[in-house]
């Protein structure tokens, strides 16, 4: 019985870790239709800068904060100044479906490069800022500490926030309405470009949050997401890429059946069961889980 | 007339190349004989990623993990079925295509980014089954040996020679029977898929039967390819086959030229060349050991989003503007 | 039509005008014994340098260059200095072909020292044709048997116990000492060499766990599945035995797992020698209180002995030469290494040749001094190094010391069940300020 809680919970906590990643991953997606390999080096890198000041100012929270506010900049600096000139450049031709995909890929290796030629290739470690050791209930100690739960509220909350961002401001229609038809938007008198940044803003601090919640548990050193990464990737795709709340449903979803797997049958089955999950879900809804029956055809 | 000409043409090409190849196997030393055998490997494995991606406009993250399902059939027809390795590197690539299009089939209706996540869980799922099973060797391996050079070749002949021919012969033959299929009515096919999925199936084209054959004969390629690296490291387990790879690919697809098999013999160049001379930067340039351990993949990513850039369909098109 | 003939031609001519250029940038390779000459030997060292593995095994080459340059500036071997070439291999096989590969042909290095990795260096060894080279591969870091085989490793020289004998020994230990005979034992061990090795190793020494070995994919256990498989275990009664197989940060985040389930107490911890260095898990964030009763098997004295000579005099030139980095049992293991290398070169004397140093290694090489505590067993039948530990526990401080206050070293081998047996092997004392004089 035990196992089976213990279970739960672990799922729950490597499922909302996910989350992060993968609504980030479906944020740059909807506002331009990339697949944002570097969102792993960008919540990389903005965790070594919550690091460093971290370790300056004596306080996890700042660092936190450090890390959403870099991670937004960062996110909009390679919006603006990366991806919108390979834009410009690559209009027409199939190309245009590779050459972001593949330029992201080359970003991802040039921050982590630049991670290690600043920070070296050693593991760090961050410590969390509330206590790791589990609750007890009765006698017993579960897995779930008061940092899993400080996880699982930070994860809910910023869903929460960007829920109604997207569905109940002005703002968030502007950023639907750019990615859903860019010409529509700008005859409305959007600012599509901008808002395009912002959707990146707002991503790379949703993965600057994503590093910072996770190292705690693990460790720090350029690859260190990488992981996180490909799950956060199957986790949107499971959940449909265009859908806030598929990726989060995705993430959820493979979470649980990664530590059950794990749990019960085998650890070697870790990697198998995600393309497993992955492939049932597309065979049945090539679009992933919640994606809109109506929608653009890629 | 028209046609036969112009097929005739480009097997004399090839033939010709193929000749150079053999002459300067001849001259240089036996560590460019090992680098060439690299090259003409990840060549192969690059025209197997711009005849699915190029070609019929498929994205796959996953071909590591083809390479290394052709790459595990040779390996265990030498050692179990002890059978000749020519035989080998073909069943490598039979085993590969099949493989390959049980997936097409399920990937046929899988656009763009679907189609690329479904392909990097493939990729990172796969090379651990490999220790789900004794037979595949674990996490060691199985033994890979394309054995000596025929002694008739005489006692200079090096094995490192013999590498070179055999995956120079291997990959030259595929691309030539690859630069034929683009050009053909499959060729036309896969472009028509590539380029307007919607205006191929108005004029006919069965679109998940055709992409699906894509995906197979890309496989195909690809798994030969697998056959030749685990010949080159004589053996085959499943931490040769890393998601890396597929991403060095793509790396190599793109920077030559994604539409075009004309670049590969250039992305496999490429692919070899680049860590070498990074290497070299790198410990003649010197700094602290972070610096040195990242600049290859710091010279490798830059040299990618640099041909993103201002190459984005090949070299050829840096060229092509002189003209 | 002409552009297409014309770009192929030109794609075609560029190829083959690189190809050139990779060609006449290299010299044509002369010499009897490559690697050699009248001043220098190169040395060369094909190692992971990043990745997890190197988070245990990333010190080695540096380590190494620090002891050989204390040499170098101590009139080297017989006038000749060494020039160590350290290439990063990543732990994947490919790698450590062509860097291999690279080192014989390339570099022109003389031997191999310090190669580490089992399906990384099998792979090497034969893509780089050491045999056919009559290339000396001395010390292999590995736990792996399989390269003590004349015929398929001929110039290979094993120097670590391998993790059959470590599981062996471990086993053994298991069964004589009265508290932990009657518990519950578990296995968790990467699902690679070092696990499966091991878990043969516990088949070889009679030993039964309680439920088949937990295995997991090298750098996948993540800190919620550690919490799994130790909720699953603690269900076991009494105080039960947790063998750890795996790399140090592994061992870290299931340590950091048991702290956080409050399950450190409940078990007795033995880890194995490769994730067990104590320096690195404190660095990783295990708590001292939860090292503090760990219990590890060794072939050295501990790197933190500074009463040893062997440690103490290794620490010196460690500070001298190798400034910044923290003393520990890798540092130990590497200079350990370099030093054994030395007296292998010197064996081979003046007119020094590969089949030299091979047949030195052969004749001479069980005699060689080392930090080591069981006895190097070269022999012309046998590559194999030490064979042998003794078991230790840890403190707070990460210091390992005898399990029991005596020091017991224990001798066995790889592949038959017999029992590991008490060894009376006493150590040769350090050559003079750690310089070789063979």
């Amino acid at each position: 019985m035990l196992q089976f809680i213990t279970a739960i919970l672990t799922s729950l906590s490597a499922g909302a870790i996910y989350a992060l990643m993968s609504t980030a991953l479906v944020l740059v997606w909807r506002s331009t239709r990339v697949i944002n390999f570097a969102q792993a080096g960008q919540a990389v890198l903005t965790t070594y800068i919550g690091y460093e000041i971290t370790i300056r100012t004596g306080s996890y929270w700042y660092g936190l904060i450090a890390a959403i506010l870099s991670g937004a900049l960062i996110g909009a600096i390679i919006d603006r100044f990366f991806m919108r000139p390979i834009f410009k450049r690559i209009k027409s031709g199939p190309i245009v479906m590779i050459a972001p995909v593949v330029a992201t890929l080359g970003l991802l290796g040039i921050i982590q490069a630049i991670i290690g030629f600043i920070w070296g290739l050693n593991y760090q470690t961050l410590a969390a800022p509330v206590s790791t050791d589990g609750y007890k209930i009765a006698n017993t100690v579960i897995a779930f500490s008061p940092y899993n739960l400080m996880v699982l509220l930070s994860v809910t909350i910023t869903m929460v926030l960007l829920t109604v961002l997207f569905q109940k401001t002005n703002i968030g229609l502007a950023l639907r309405a750019s990615a859903y038809s860019p010409e529509i938007a700008k005859l409305s008198g959007i600012k599509v470009d901008a808002v395009r940044t912002l959707g990146w803003a707002i991503a790379g601090a949703a993965s600057g949050l994503a590093g910072m919640l996770y190292i705690p548990n693990s460790y720090l050193y350029p690859n260190g997401m990488d992981v996180l990464l490909v799950f956060g990737f199957i986790a949107a795709v499971i959940g449909g890429l265009d859908s806030l709340f598929g990726a989060v449903a995705g993430a959820m979803i493979l979470g649980f059946a990664i530590n059950f797997v794990a749990t019960y049958i085998s650890y070697k089955l870790v990697f198998p069961t995600a393309f497993v999950i992955l492939i049932l879900v597309l065979l049945v809804k090539p679009g992933g889980l919640f994606s809109s029956s109506k929608g653009r055809k890629d | 007339m028209h046609k036969i000409s112009a097929n005739r043409k480009r097997l004399l090409a090839f033939i010709l190349l193929g000749w150079a190849l053999l002459f300067i196997g001849d001259r240089v030393g036996e560590l460019q004989q090992y680098q060439g055998a690299f090259v003409a490997m990840y060549a192969l494995a690059i025209a197997s990623i711009i005849l699915l991606t190029g070609y019929s406009g498929q994205l796959s993250l996953g071909h590591s993990a083809l390479m290394a399902v052709g790459a595990y059939a040779g390996a265990l027809s030498i050692n179990n079925l002890k059978l000749h390795p020519v035989i080998a590197l073909i069943i490598a690539a039979l085993v590969a295509g099949i493989f390959g299009l049980i997936l097409g089939i399920a990937a046929a209706r899988l656009s763009g980014p679907y189609l690329a996540g479904t392909t990097l869980a493939l990729a990172i799922s796969l090379p651990t089954i490999a220790n789900q099973f004794t037979i595949l060797g674990g996490e060691q391996g199985i033994l890979f040996d394309i054995g000596t050079p025929p002694t008739r070749f005489g006692e200079e002949f090096s094995q490192y020679k013999w590498f070179f021919w055999v995956s120079s012969l291997a990959a030259l033959i595929m691309i030539w029977l690859l630069s034929n299929l683009v050009h053909s009515k499959y060729g036309r096919v896969f472009r028509a898929l590539r380029d307007n999925q919607t205006a191929a199936q108005l004029a006919g084209i069965n679109v998940g039967r055709q992409k699906a054959v894509a995906f197979a004969v890309s496989s195909g390629v690809a798994g030969l390819a697998g056959g030749l690296l685990v010949m080159l490291i004589s053996g085959v387990s499943p931490s040769a086959f890393p998601l890396s790879l597929s991403f060095s690919l793509l790396t190599g697809a793109v920077v030559t030229g994604v539409y075009d098999l004309k670049g590969v013999m250039l992305g496999g160049l490429v692919l070899v060349a680049i860590p070498e001379i990074a290497d070299s930067i790198g410990s003649r340039v010197g700094g602290s050991d972070g610096f040195t351990m990242a600049l290859p993949g710091f010279l490798v990513s830059a040299l990618l989003i640099l041909a993103v850039l201002f190459t984005p369909n090949g070299p050829g098109q840096l060229l092509k503007k002189k003209m | 039509m002409i552009r297409n003939t014309r770009m192929k031609r030109i794609s075609i001519v560029s190829a083959v005008a690189l190809a050139g250029a990779m060609v006449l940038s290299t010299l044509p390779a002369q010499a009897a014994d490559p690697g050699v000459t009248s001043t220098e030997i190169k040395l060369g060292l094909s190692s992971p340098q990043t990745g997890t593995v190197a988070l245990s095994y990333g010190k080695l080459p540096k380590a190494m260059k620090a002891y050989f340059d204390y040499i170098n500036a101590n009139g080297g071997v017989y006038g000749r200095k060494i020039k160590l070439i350290a290439r990063d291999d990543k732990y994947l096989p490919t790698q450590a072909a062509t860097q291999t590969t690279n080192l014989v042909l390339n570099d022109k290095v003389f031997a191999l020292v310090g190669a580490l990795g089992t399906a990384t260096h099998t792979k090497a060894y034969t893509a780089a044709q050491l045999a056919k080279n009559n290339v000396p591969d001395l010390f292999v870091n590995t736990g792996f048997s399989g390269f003590d085989n004349k015929t398929k490793y001929p110039t290979a020289f094993l120097i670590l116990p391998s993790y059959a004998m470590e599981a062996k020994i471990i086993a053994k230990f298991i069964a004589d000492t009265p508290t932990l005979k009657p518990q519950a034992s578990f296995l968790i061990a990467q699902d690679d060499e070092f696990g499966i090795d091991g878990v043969n190793g516990f088949k070889l020494g009679g030993h039964t766990f309680a439920a088949a070995p937990t295995l997991y994919p090298q750098g996948s256990l993540t800190s919620a599945l550690a919490e799994g498989a130790l909720t699953k275990l603690s269900a076991a009664p009494g105080k039960p035995v947790i063998v750890l197989m795996g790399t140090t940060d592994t061992t870290a985040t299931i340590l950091k797992a048991a702290e956080k389930l409050s399950l450190t107490t409940k078990f007795n911890w033995i880890a194995g020698s490769v994730g067990g260095d104590a320096n690195t898990l404190l660095a990783l964030g295990v708590k001292s209180t939860t090292i503090d009763g760990v219990m590890a098997a060794s072939f050295f004295p501990d790197a933190k002995d500074t009463t040893d000579e062997y440690v103490s005099q290794f620490m010196k030139i460690n500070t001298k030469y190798n400034p910044g980095v923290t003393f520990d049992n890798v540092v130990l293991q590497a200079m350990n290494t370099a030093m054994l290398t030395v007296q292998a070169l010197r064996a081979a004397g003046k007119n020094l040749t590969r089949a030299g140093v091979i047949s030195a290694m052969e004749t001479k090489g069980s005699t060689f001094a080392s930090a080591g505590l069981v006895p190097l067993n070269y022999s012309k039948t046998s590559h194999v190094g030490y064979n042998g530990y003794w078991f230790g526990q840890l403190n707070a401080q990460g210091e390992l010391k005898p399990f029991g206050g005596k020091l017991t070293a224990y001798t066995t081998d790889s592949t038959s069940t017999s029992a590991p047996v008490a060894s009376t092997f006493v150590r040769k004392p350090i050559p003079k300020n750690g310089i070789p004089t063979n």
